[in-house]
Protein backbone atom coordinates (compact mmCIF):
# COMPACT_ATOMS: atom_id res chain seq x y z
CA UNK A 1 0.00 0.00 0.00
CA UNK A 2 1.51 3.74 -1.02
CA UNK A 3 2.04 5.61 2.30
CA UNK A 4 1.04 8.51 2.92
CA UNK A 5 4.64 11.01 3.81
CA UNK A 6 5.69 13.43 6.12
CA UNK A 7 7.92 15.94 4.28
CA UNK A 8 10.66 17.82 6.09
CA UNK A 9 10.85 21.45 4.84
CA UNK A 10 14.04 23.53 4.65
CA UNK A 11 13.84 27.20 3.72
CA UNK A 12 17.02 29.21 2.56
CA UNK A 13 17.18 32.61 2.64
CA UNK A 14 20.46 34.16 1.60
CA UNK A 15 21.97 31.08 1.62
CA UNK A 16 21.07 30.67 5.52
CA UNK A 17 18.28 28.34 6.72
CA UNK A 18 15.40 30.37 8.32
CA UNK A 19 12.62 30.03 10.34
CA UNK A 20 10.20 31.74 8.58
CA UNK A 21 6.45 33.42 10.04
CA UNK A 22 4.49 34.29 6.93
CA UNK A 23 7.00 34.80 4.71
CA UNK A 24 7.56 38.23 6.34
CA UNK A 25 9.63 37.56 9.07
CA UNK A 26 12.69 35.53 9.33
CA UNK A 27 14.87 33.77 11.93
CA UNK A 28 18.16 31.85 10.85
CA UNK A 29 18.68 28.83 11.88
CA UNK A 30 22.22 28.03 10.05
CA UNK A 31 23.76 26.10 7.31
CA UNK A 32 20.80 24.37 5.25
CA UNK A 33 22.95 21.37 4.41
CA UNK A 34 23.56 20.54 8.63
CA UNK A 35 19.34 20.65 8.36
CA UNK A 36 18.82 18.58 5.76
CA UNK A 37 21.76 16.72 6.63
CA UNK A 38 20.03 15.55 10.61
CA UNK A 39 16.16 15.01 8.11
CA UNK A 40 18.03 12.40 6.15
CA UNK A 41 18.96 10.84 9.23
CA UNK A 42 16.12 11.57 11.00
CA UNK A 43 14.28 8.75 8.11
CA UNK A 44 12.06 11.59 6.52
CA UNK A 45 10.22 10.69 3.97
CA UNK A 46 11.27 13.06 1.15
CA UNK A 47 12.91 16.27 1.74
CA UNK A 48 12.01 20.04 0.62
CA UNK A 49 14.36 22.84 -0.04
CA UNK A 50 12.69 25.84 -0.99
CA UNK A 51 15.21 28.22 -1.91
CA UNK A 52 12.98 31.74 -1.37
CA UNK A 53 14.26 34.52 -2.70
CA UNK A 54 16.26 32.86 -5.88
CA UNK A 55 13.14 33.98 -7.92
CA UNK A 56 12.83 37.41 -6.29
CA UNK A 57 16.26 38.14 -7.13
CA UNK A 58 16.50 36.36 -10.46
CA UNK A 59 19.36 34.26 -9.19
CA UNK A 60 18.08 30.98 -10.73
CA UNK A 61 18.16 27.66 -9.20
CA UNK A 62 20.87 27.69 -6.20
CA UNK A 63 23.41 24.98 -7.74
CA UNK A 64 25.67 25.94 -5.03
CA UNK A 65 23.75 24.24 -2.71
CA UNK A 66 22.62 21.28 -4.28
CA UNK A 67 26.47 21.04 -5.05
CA UNK A 68 26.46 20.79 -1.61
CA UNK A 69 23.92 18.49 -0.38
CA UNK A 70 24.73 16.08 -3.21
CA UNK A 71 27.62 15.61 -1.37
CA UNK A 72 26.03 14.57 1.65
CA UNK A 73 25.21 11.75 0.34
CA UNK A 74 21.62 11.69 0.81
CA UNK A 75 19.47 8.40 1.18
CA UNK A 76 16.21 10.35 1.19
CA UNK A 77 14.51 11.78 -2.05
CA UNK A 78 14.92 15.33 -2.05
CA UNK A 79 12.53 17.80 -3.86
CA UNK A 80 14.06 21.32 -4.66
CA UNK A 81 12.28 24.37 -4.88
CA UNK A 82 13.69 28.11 -6.08
CA UNK A 83 14.46 30.20 -9.44
CA UNK A 84 13.54 27.15 -11.75
CA UNK A 85 13.67 29.46 -15.06
CA UNK A 86 13.40 26.91 -17.79
CA UNK A 87 13.50 23.07 -18.87
CA UNK A 88 17.58 23.68 -18.64
CA UNK A 89 17.18 24.38 -14.88
CA UNK A 90 15.20 21.75 -14.18
CA UNK A 91 17.03 19.14 -16.09
CA UNK A 92 20.15 20.23 -14.02
CA UNK A 93 18.08 20.41 -11.07
CA UNK A 94 17.53 16.85 -10.98
CA UNK A 95 21.24 15.71 -12.38
CA UNK A 96 23.07 17.53 -9.64
CA UNK A 97 20.85 15.25 -6.88
CA UNK A 98 16.91 16.39 -6.97
CA UNK A 99 13.85 13.17 -7.82
CA UNK A 100 11.53 15.85 -7.89
CA UNK A 101 11.13 19.53 -8.61
CA UNK A 102 8.86 22.37 -7.41
CA UNK A 103 7.71 25.26 -9.48
CA UNK A 104 6.22 28.25 -8.26
CA UNK A 105 6.74 32.02 -10.37
CA UNK A 106 7.42 30.06 -13.40
CA UNK A 107 3.19 29.33 -13.12
CA UNK A 108 3.06 32.83 -13.15
CA UNK A 109 5.60 33.82 -15.68
CA UNK A 110 5.34 30.87 -18.53
CA UNK A 111 3.45 28.02 -18.25
CA UNK A 112 4.73 26.66 -22.11
CA UNK A 113 7.71 26.02 -19.84
CA UNK A 114 6.45 23.80 -16.98
CA UNK A 115 4.60 21.90 -20.03
CA UNK A 116 7.47 21.47 -21.57
CA UNK A 117 9.59 20.55 -17.95
CA UNK A 118 7.05 17.94 -17.47
CA UNK A 119 7.48 16.32 -20.84
CA UNK A 120 11.19 16.04 -20.65
CA UNK A 121 10.87 14.92 -16.59
CA UNK A 122 7.78 13.23 -16.54
CA UNK A 123 5.04 14.89 -14.67
CA UNK A 124 5.75 12.30 -11.70
CA UNK A 125 8.47 14.71 -10.97
CA UNK A 126 7.13 18.11 -11.29
CA UNK A 127 5.31 19.86 -8.31
CA UNK A 128 2.81 23.04 -8.18
CA UNK A 129 3.57 25.49 -5.56
CA UNK A 130 0.24 27.42 -4.81
CA UNK A 131 0.55 29.78 -1.97
CA UNK A 132 -3.10 30.19 -1.00
CA UNK A 133 -5.12 31.88 1.25
CA UNK A 134 -9.30 31.72 1.84
CA UNK A 135 -10.94 34.99 1.69
CA UNK A 136 -14.65 33.27 3.51
CA UNK A 137 -15.81 32.87 0.24
CA UNK A 138 -13.64 32.16 -2.30
CA UNK A 139 -9.68 30.82 -3.03
CA UNK A 140 -7.15 33.27 -3.34
CA UNK A 141 -3.74 32.62 -5.53
CA UNK A 142 -0.97 34.90 -4.17
CA UNK A 143 1.69 35.97 -6.80
CA UNK A 144 4.91 36.49 -4.44
CA UNK A 145 6.70 38.30 -6.87
CA UNK A 146 4.16 40.80 -7.51
CA UNK A 147 2.60 41.02 -3.45
CA UNK A 148 -0.28 40.39 -5.07
CA UNK A 149 -4.08 38.27 -4.57
CA UNK A 150 -5.53 36.64 -7.48
CA UNK A 151 -8.73 34.47 -7.97
CA UNK A 152 -7.76 31.08 -8.80
CA UNK A 153 -7.39 31.06 -12.26
CA UNK A 154 -8.33 28.81 -15.17
CA UNK A 155 -4.98 28.13 -16.55
CA UNK A 156 -4.22 26.78 -12.80
CA UNK A 157 -7.39 24.49 -13.68
CA UNK A 158 -6.33 23.41 -17.23
CA UNK A 159 -2.44 22.48 -15.80
CA UNK A 160 -3.91 19.97 -13.10
CA UNK A 161 -6.58 18.52 -15.42
CA UNK A 162 -3.70 18.06 -18.21
CA UNK A 163 -1.66 16.32 -15.75
CA UNK A 164 1.31 18.01 -16.29
CA UNK A 165 1.94 18.26 -13.07
CA UNK A 166 1.81 15.60 -10.27
CA UNK A 167 0.83 17.04 -6.82
CA UNK A 168 0.28 20.40 -5.67
CA UNK A 169 2.28 21.69 -2.54
CA UNK A 170 -0.67 23.91 -1.16
CA UNK A 171 1.14 26.53 1.43
CA UNK A 172 -1.16 28.70 3.71
CA UNK A 173 1.57 31.23 3.61
CA UNK A 174 -0.15 33.16 5.96
CA UNK A 175 0.14 30.98 8.66
CA UNK A 176 3.25 29.81 7.79
CA UNK A 177 5.26 29.37 11.08
CA UNK A 178 2.38 30.01 13.62
CA UNK A 179 1.68 26.69 15.47
CA UNK A 180 -1.69 24.64 14.77
CA UNK A 181 -1.92 27.83 11.91
CA UNK A 182 -2.87 25.74 8.83
CA UNK A 183 -6.03 26.66 7.60
CA UNK A 184 -8.23 23.28 6.23
CA UNK A 185 -10.74 25.28 4.46
CA UNK A 186 -7.67 25.11 1.91
CA UNK A 187 -8.36 21.81 1.29
CA UNK A 188 -11.93 21.42 1.51
CA UNK A 189 -12.35 24.06 -0.92
CA UNK A 190 -9.57 23.32 -3.29
CA UNK A 191 -11.54 23.70 -6.58
CA UNK A 192 -9.68 20.11 -8.11
CA UNK A 193 -10.71 17.12 -6.24
CA UNK A 194 -8.28 14.78 -7.72
CA UNK A 195 -4.76 16.26 -7.45
CA UNK A 196 -3.12 15.33 -4.64
CA UNK A 197 -2.00 18.04 -2.05
CA UNK A 198 0.94 18.01 0.18
CA UNK A 199 -0.21 20.54 2.95
CA UNK A 200 2.32 23.04 4.40
CA UNK A 201 2.37 26.08 6.37
CA UNK A 202 1.47 25.96 10.13
CA UNK A 203 1.38 22.13 10.79
CA UNK A 204 2.81 21.41 14.22
CA UNK A 205 0.68 19.55 16.25
CA UNK A 206 0.05 15.62 15.69
CA UNK A 207 -3.77 15.88 16.02
CA UNK A 208 -3.56 18.18 12.94
CA UNK A 209 -1.18 16.46 10.99
CA UNK A 210 -3.89 13.20 11.64
CA UNK A 211 -6.98 15.25 10.32
CA UNK A 212 -4.93 16.14 7.04
CA UNK A 213 -3.42 12.76 6.43
CA UNK A 214 -6.93 11.01 6.73
CA UNK A 215 -8.47 12.88 3.79
CA UNK A 216 -7.98 11.03 0.61
CA UNK A 217 -6.81 13.92 -1.34
CA UNK A 218 -3.93 14.64 1.31
CA UNK A 219 -1.21 12.80 0.04
CA UNK A 220 1.92 14.41 2.43
CA UNK A 221 2.38 17.02 4.75
CA UNK A 222 4.78 18.78 5.10
CA UNK A 223 6.86 20.51 8.38
CA UNK A 224 9.42 23.04 8.66
CA UNK A 225 10.96 24.63 11.81
CA UNK A 226 9.04 22.28 14.16
CA UNK A 227 11.10 19.81 12.83
CA UNK A 228 14.17 21.73 14.17
CA UNK A 229 14.29 22.34 17.72
CA UNK A 230 13.87 18.75 18.92
CA UNK A 231 16.56 16.27 18.54
CA UNK A 232 14.33 13.20 16.40
CA UNK A 233 11.16 15.26 16.39
CA UNK A 234 10.39 13.48 13.05
CA UNK A 235 10.28 9.68 14.66
CA UNK A 236 8.13 11.42 17.61
CA UNK A 237 5.46 13.12 14.70
CA UNK A 238 5.59 9.80 13.20
CA UNK A 239 5.27 7.79 16.70
CA UNK A 240 2.17 9.77 17.45
CA UNK A 241 0.42 9.17 13.96
CA UNK A 242 0.62 5.70 14.83
CA UNK A 243 -2.23 3.68 13.02
CA UNK A 244 -2.53 6.22 10.13
CA UNK A 245 -1.28 5.47 6.50
CA UNK A 246 2.45 6.14 6.64
CA UNK A 247 5.88 4.55 7.50
CA UNK A 248 7.00 3.92 10.64
CA UNK A 249 9.61 5.97 12.52
CA UNK A 250 13.26 4.48 12.47
CA UNK A 251 16.10 5.25 15.09
CA UNK A 252 19.02 3.79 12.53
CA UNK A 253 22.79 3.94 12.27
CA UNK A 254 25.10 2.71 9.74
CA UNK A 255 27.23 1.75 12.57
CA UNK A 256 26.60 -1.25 15.41
CA UNK A 257 27.02 0.28 18.59
CA UNK A 258 28.38 -3.44 19.25
CA UNK A 259 31.09 -3.18 16.57
CA UNK A 260 33.41 -1.28 19.54
CA UNK A 261 32.79 -3.49 22.26
CA UNK A 262 36.27 -5.87 22.85
CA UNK A 263 34.73 -9.44 24.00
CA UNK B 1 38.83 -7.96 0.27
CA UNK B 2 38.81 -6.59 -3.77
CA UNK B 3 36.93 -3.28 -4.42
CA UNK B 4 34.27 -4.07 -6.96
CA UNK B 5 34.12 -1.16 -9.92
CA UNK B 6 30.50 -0.35 -11.00
CA UNK B 7 30.18 1.70 -14.27
CA UNK B 8 27.30 4.56 -13.72
CA UNK B 9 26.32 5.23 -17.56
CA UNK B 10 26.02 8.73 -17.88
CA UNK B 11 23.61 9.61 -20.60
CA UNK B 12 21.94 12.77 -18.82
CA UNK B 13 18.73 11.44 -17.89
CA UNK B 14 19.40 10.54 -14.37
CA UNK B 15 19.68 11.49 -11.28
CA UNK B 16 23.64 9.91 -11.34
CA UNK B 17 24.49 12.10 -8.30
CA UNK B 18 22.48 10.12 -5.65
CA UNK B 19 23.48 6.84 -7.45
CA UNK B 20 27.01 7.52 -7.11
CA UNK B 21 27.02 8.83 -3.36
CA UNK B 22 25.35 5.97 -2.82
CA UNK B 23 27.51 3.75 -4.44
CA UNK B 24 30.75 5.02 -2.62
CA UNK B 25 28.62 4.81 0.78
CA UNK B 26 28.40 1.29 -0.06
CA UNK B 27 32.16 0.77 -0.47
CA UNK B 28 32.06 0.43 -3.98
CA UNK B 29 34.37 2.25 -6.93
CA UNK B 30 32.20 4.06 -9.40
CA UNK B 31 32.72 5.17 -13.15
CA UNK B 32 30.09 7.50 -14.53
CA UNK B 33 30.77 7.73 -18.16
CA UNK B 34 29.27 7.15 -21.73
CA UNK B 35 32.19 5.77 -23.00
CA UNK B 36 32.29 1.96 -23.40
CA UNK B 37 35.93 1.98 -23.46
CA UNK B 38 35.39 3.06 -20.21
CA UNK B 39 32.39 0.76 -19.22
CA UNK B 40 33.98 -1.91 -20.07
CA UNK B 41 36.81 -1.34 -17.18
CA UNK B 42 33.83 -1.95 -15.07
CA UNK B 43 32.32 -4.96 -13.33
CA UNK B 44 28.67 -4.29 -13.46
CA UNK B 45 26.82 -1.23 -15.01
CA UNK B 46 24.49 0.87 -13.78
CA UNK B 47 21.23 2.14 -15.55
CA UNK B 48 19.52 5.55 -13.89
CA UNK B 49 17.01 7.25 -14.99
CA UNK B 50 14.19 10.23 -14.79
CA UNK B 51 12.28 11.59 -17.40
CA UNK B 52 10.46 9.91 -20.49
CA UNK B 53 11.37 6.92 -22.24
CA UNK B 54 11.32 8.18 -25.91
CA UNK B 55 14.36 11.29 -24.89
CA UNK B 56 15.91 8.32 -23.10
CA UNK B 57 15.79 6.03 -25.65
CA UNK B 58 17.15 8.86 -28.52
CA UNK B 59 20.09 9.77 -25.85
CA UNK B 60 21.16 6.07 -25.65
CA UNK B 61 21.16 5.90 -29.36
CA UNK B 62 23.13 9.17 -29.65
CA UNK B 63 25.66 7.60 -27.45
CA UNK B 64 26.06 4.35 -29.17
CA UNK B 65 25.04 2.48 -26.09
CA UNK B 66 21.86 0.57 -27.29
CA UNK B 67 23.94 -1.99 -29.49
CA UNK B 68 26.83 -2.00 -26.58
CA UNK B 69 24.20 -2.60 -23.52
CA UNK B 70 22.41 -5.62 -26.21
CA UNK B 71 25.55 -7.29 -26.26
CA UNK B 72 26.81 -7.44 -22.65
CA UNK B 73 22.90 -8.71 -22.06
CA UNK B 74 23.93 -11.74 -24.39
CA UNK B 75 27.48 -11.89 -22.72
CA UNK B 76 25.34 -12.64 -19.35
CA UNK B 77 27.35 -9.42 -18.19
CA UNK B 78 25.36 -7.98 -14.74
CA UNK B 79 23.28 -4.74 -15.52
CA UNK B 80 20.79 -3.10 -12.83
CA UNK B 81 18.27 -0.84 -13.99
CA UNK B 82 16.55 2.31 -11.72
CA UNK B 83 13.30 3.38 -12.26
CA UNK B 84 13.34 4.85 -16.08
CA UNK B 85 16.75 2.19 -16.02
CA UNK B 86 14.34 -0.51 -15.49
CA UNK B 87 11.56 0.83 -17.99
CA UNK B 88 14.23 0.85 -20.91
CA UNK B 89 15.12 -2.96 -20.82
CA UNK B 90 11.20 -3.75 -21.81
CA UNK B 91 10.91 -4.02 -25.53
CA UNK B 92 8.84 -0.98 -26.45
CA UNK B 93 6.74 1.82 -24.22
CA UNK B 94 4.26 3.87 -24.79
CA UNK B 95 5.20 7.37 -23.49
CA UNK B 96 4.63 9.96 -25.70
CA UNK B 97 3.37 7.06 -28.59
CA UNK B 98 5.31 3.93 -29.25
CA UNK B 99 9.66 3.88 -28.81
CA UNK B 100 11.40 0.58 -29.20
CA UNK B 101 13.75 -0.46 -25.82
CA UNK B 102 16.50 -2.16 -25.57
CA UNK B 103 14.63 -5.12 -25.61
CA UNK B 104 16.65 -6.96 -22.85
CA UNK B 105 13.51 -8.32 -21.20
CA UNK B 106 10.63 -8.70 -23.01
CA UNK B 107 7.62 -6.56 -22.08
CA UNK B 108 5.98 -3.09 -22.64
CA UNK B 109 5.51 -0.28 -20.72
CA UNK B 110 2.14 1.18 -20.01
CA UNK B 111 -0.12 3.89 -18.04
CA UNK B 112 -1.76 2.61 -15.64
CA UNK B 113 -5.29 2.89 -16.43
CA UNK B 114 -6.29 3.71 -12.33
CA UNK B 115 -3.85 5.56 -11.10
CA UNK B 116 -1.59 8.18 -13.05
CA UNK B 117 1.31 8.68 -10.72
CA UNK B 118 2.79 6.39 -7.86
CA UNK B 119 4.77 8.95 -5.58
CA UNK B 120 5.88 7.67 -2.32
CA UNK B 121 6.83 4.70 -0.22
CA UNK B 122 5.58 1.13 -0.76
CA UNK B 123 6.10 -2.20 -0.23
CA UNK B 124 8.26 -4.66 -1.90
CA UNK B 125 6.77 -8.09 -2.30
CA UNK B 126 8.89 -11.01 -3.49
CA UNK B 127 7.06 -13.20 -6.08
CA UNK B 128 10.39 -15.65 -6.72
CA UNK B 129 12.72 -17.58 -5.50
CA UNK B 130 15.32 -15.38 -6.15
CA UNK B 131 18.33 -15.12 -3.69
CA UNK B 132 19.06 -11.98 -4.22
CA UNK B 133 15.70 -10.42 -3.33
CA UNK B 134 14.62 -12.44 -0.22
CA UNK B 135 16.39 -10.01 2.43
CA UNK B 136 13.77 -7.05 0.44
CA UNK B 137 10.75 -8.84 1.04
CA UNK B 138 8.62 -6.85 2.42
CA UNK B 139 10.26 -3.49 3.16
CA UNK B 140 9.45 -0.35 1.75
CA UNK B 141 10.87 1.66 -0.93
CA UNK B 142 10.41 4.69 -2.84
CA UNK B 143 8.46 5.12 -6.18
CA UNK B 144 8.11 7.89 -8.39
CA UNK B 145 7.25 7.20 -12.29
CA UNK B 146 3.65 6.94 -14.37
CA UNK B 147 4.31 4.10 -16.43
CA UNK B 148 4.93 0.59 -15.55
CA UNK B 149 6.72 -2.85 -16.79
CA UNK B 150 3.96 -5.18 -18.40
CA UNK B 151 5.49 -8.34 -19.85
CA UNK B 152 6.01 -12.26 -19.31
CA UNK B 153 5.38 -14.04 -15.26
CA UNK B 154 9.02 -15.71 -15.87
CA UNK B 155 10.59 -12.51 -15.03
CA UNK B 156 8.66 -11.28 -12.26
CA UNK B 157 10.55 -10.64 -9.24
CA UNK B 158 8.30 -8.49 -7.16
CA UNK B 159 5.14 -6.39 -7.19
CA UNK B 160 3.63 -3.81 -5.56
CA UNK B 161 0.48 -2.83 -4.79
CA UNK B 162 -0.93 0.49 -5.83
CA UNK B 163 -5.07 0.35 -6.67
CA UNK B 164 -3.92 -2.78 -8.63
CA UNK B 165 -0.23 -4.86 -7.88
CA UNK B 166 2.11 -4.03 -10.49
CA UNK B 167 6.11 -5.31 -11.54
CA UNK B 168 8.10 -3.63 -9.33
CA UNK B 169 11.01 -6.01 -10.14
CA UNK B 170 12.07 -7.81 -13.35
CA UNK B 171 15.23 -10.15 -13.94
CA UNK B 172 16.46 -12.41 -16.72
CA UNK B 173 19.72 -13.54 -16.43
CA UNK B 174 21.81 -10.74 -15.13
CA UNK B 175 19.92 -7.97 -15.95
CA UNK B 176 17.57 -6.58 -13.05
CA UNK B 177 15.55 -3.78 -13.13
CA UNK B 178 13.66 -2.02 -10.13
CA UNK B 179 11.06 -0.02 -10.30
CA UNK B 180 11.58 1.95 -7.57
CA UNK B 181 14.75 3.75 -6.78
CA UNK B 182 16.92 1.90 -3.75
CA UNK B 183 19.67 5.03 -3.48
CA UNK B 184 16.52 6.92 -2.38
CA UNK B 185 15.04 4.05 0.20
CA UNK B 186 17.12 4.16 3.20
CA UNK B 187 18.37 1.26 4.72
CA UNK B 188 16.23 -1.09 2.83
CA UNK B 189 17.67 0.24 -0.47
CA UNK B 190 21.24 0.23 0.35
CA UNK B 191 21.08 -3.39 1.08
CA UNK B 192 19.30 -3.91 -2.01
CA UNK B 193 21.61 -2.19 -3.98
CA UNK B 194 24.35 -3.98 -2.23
CA UNK B 195 23.04 -7.65 -2.47
CA UNK B 196 21.95 -6.93 -6.38
CA UNK B 197 26.03 -5.48 -6.84
CA UNK B 198 27.68 -8.49 -5.14
CA UNK B 199 25.43 -10.48 -5.70
CA UNK B 200 24.92 -10.36 -9.49
CA UNK B 201 28.79 -10.40 -10.01
CA UNK B 202 29.26 -13.80 -8.23
CA UNK B 203 26.21 -15.04 -10.01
Amino acid sequence: MLKKRLMGVVTVKNGWAVQSFGYQRYLPLGKPECLVENLNRWGADEILVQVIDASTKGLGPDFKLLEKISQLGLETPLVYAGGIRNLEDAVKVIQMGADRLVVDALLHANLGEVIQISQRLGAQAVIASLPLSWSGQELLWFNYLKGQLHPFPESLLNLMHSETISEVFLCDYLHEGQERGFETALVDHFPNPKVPLIAFGGLSSAPQLQDLLSRTQISAVAIGHFLTYLEHALQAYKEALFGMPIRPSKYETRFSLLSHVNT
Amino acid sequence: MKVITVGVIDYGMGNQASVIHALRGLGFRVRMSANISELEQTEILILPGVGAFPSAMQKLHQLDLVSYLQEKARKHDPIIGICLGMQLFASLSHEYGLTAGLDLIPGEVLPSSQAKWHIGWNTFESVSDDPLFKASDGQTFYFNHSFYFQGPREYHIAVTRHVQPFVSAIRRNKVVGVQFHPEKSQSAGRELLKNLIVGLIDA
